[in-house]
């Protein structure tokens, strides 16, 4: 019995988002855009929805006067990553028939 | 690779997840500079103390003292590395943390080395004690002023600490071969005088920092040159 894949994370540009912030301690919006190839409002949506699950915190701040957005993986976050993993590598195992 | 929404396989997913990771460790990169700033003025001071020990000259003041110079150009460095620094990873942290901690540990045994002396000397006086030296040669006495002995020698153990933490943690063999090389000279430096210890001083502070800056700052350019392009 295969455990359904997390909808949140199972999305190309959040599971793109949440590979990224998983490695470091936090990043900026630009360096999630610059790596991701995503536009500003998509990858903005996503980070929303990342954000309203719980998996990241969003800090908006100020850097010389212009806004800086940080994003940081939460625990709960890192638990979901680590879930979805362990599921994906649940679904490689599945033998071809 | 733009990511949108659109459905994905396992093996897609697992990609993705495997680029970005890559993507996200191949990120951090020293600049080196910390590394050259330090390299060189310890290796240029420990080089001139040595050359006015040897050739028997003096330039007037503490040749040292350029370290508390040297804090202005790492403050910058910190703050412009810091200003355009768009990830902040947690090997980064650690070894922000490790330099912080040698930072501190330096101040702090430059006071040792400084205040020990004169409190030593305040302490048997107090206890009635008076230290004393006799020139075997001439039999003269004369008091007696405590040192620290082979200061160079506590110096260059202390330096090779960080870096060598830093060389593991990033594993960066230059750092790994500095320090070890800082291991050798601190030994060498309990059996030599001074003089020697000042050179060995100028020695350590090149393999240690100095030439794995330089090697630092020639991948950062290069990284730097490849994520312009």
């Amino acid at each position: 019995m295969f455990k359904d894949l997390d909808p949140i994370l199972h999305s190309q540009l959040r599971l793109a988002v949440v590979s990224l912030l998983i490695g470091v301690k936090e990043a900026e919006f630009t360096f999630l855009r610059e790596n991701t190839n995503a536009t500003a409002g998509n990858l903005s949506v996503q980070i929303t929805k990342l954000k309203d699950a719980g998996y990241v915190d969003v800090t908006k701040q100020f850097k010389d006067n212009y806004p800086l957005t940080i994003c940081k993986i939460t625990p709960k976050g890192i638990d979901a990553f680590d879930s979805y993993v362990k599921d994906l590598q649940q679904y490689l195992k599945k033998p071809v028939v | 690779m733009t990511h949108n929404d659109k459905p994905m396989s396992e093996q897609e997913s697992l990609a993705l997840i495997t680029e970005m990771i890559q993507k996200a460790r191949g990120q951090y990169h020293q600049s080196g500079s910390s590394a050259i700033l330090w390299g060189s003025l310890v290796s240029f001071c420990g080089l001139v103390s040595f050359a006015q020990r040897y050739w028997h000259f003096d330039i007037g003041f503490d040749i040292w003292l350029l370290g508390l110079v040297a804090l202005v150009p790492q403050l910058w460095i910190a703050f412009r590395d810091k200003k355009h620094k768009v990830v902040k990873s947690h090997q980064e942290n650690a070894m922000d943390a490790i330099w912080v901690v040698y930072g501190i540990s330096i101040f702090a045994m430059i006071f040792y080395m400084n205040v020990i002396p004169h409190t030593s000397l305040k302490l048997f006086a107090s206890d009635g004690i008076e230290l004393l030296q006799k020139n075997t040669t001439t039999g003269i006495v004369t008091p007696y002023k405590p040192y620290v002995l082979s200061t160079s020698s506590l110096l260059i153990l202390l330096y090779a600490i960080p870096t060598l933490a830093t060389g593991i943690g990033q594993k960066f063999a230059p750092m790994i071969i500095g320090a070890v090389l800082c291991y050798g000279f601190f030994v060498v430096s309990c059996f030599t005088s001074s003089t020697w210890d000042a050179l060995l001083n100028g020695l350590a502070a090149i393999f240690n920092w100095l030439i794995p800056g330089l090697i630092l700052r020639k991948r950062y350019l290069k990284a730097k040159k490849a994520n312009n392009v």
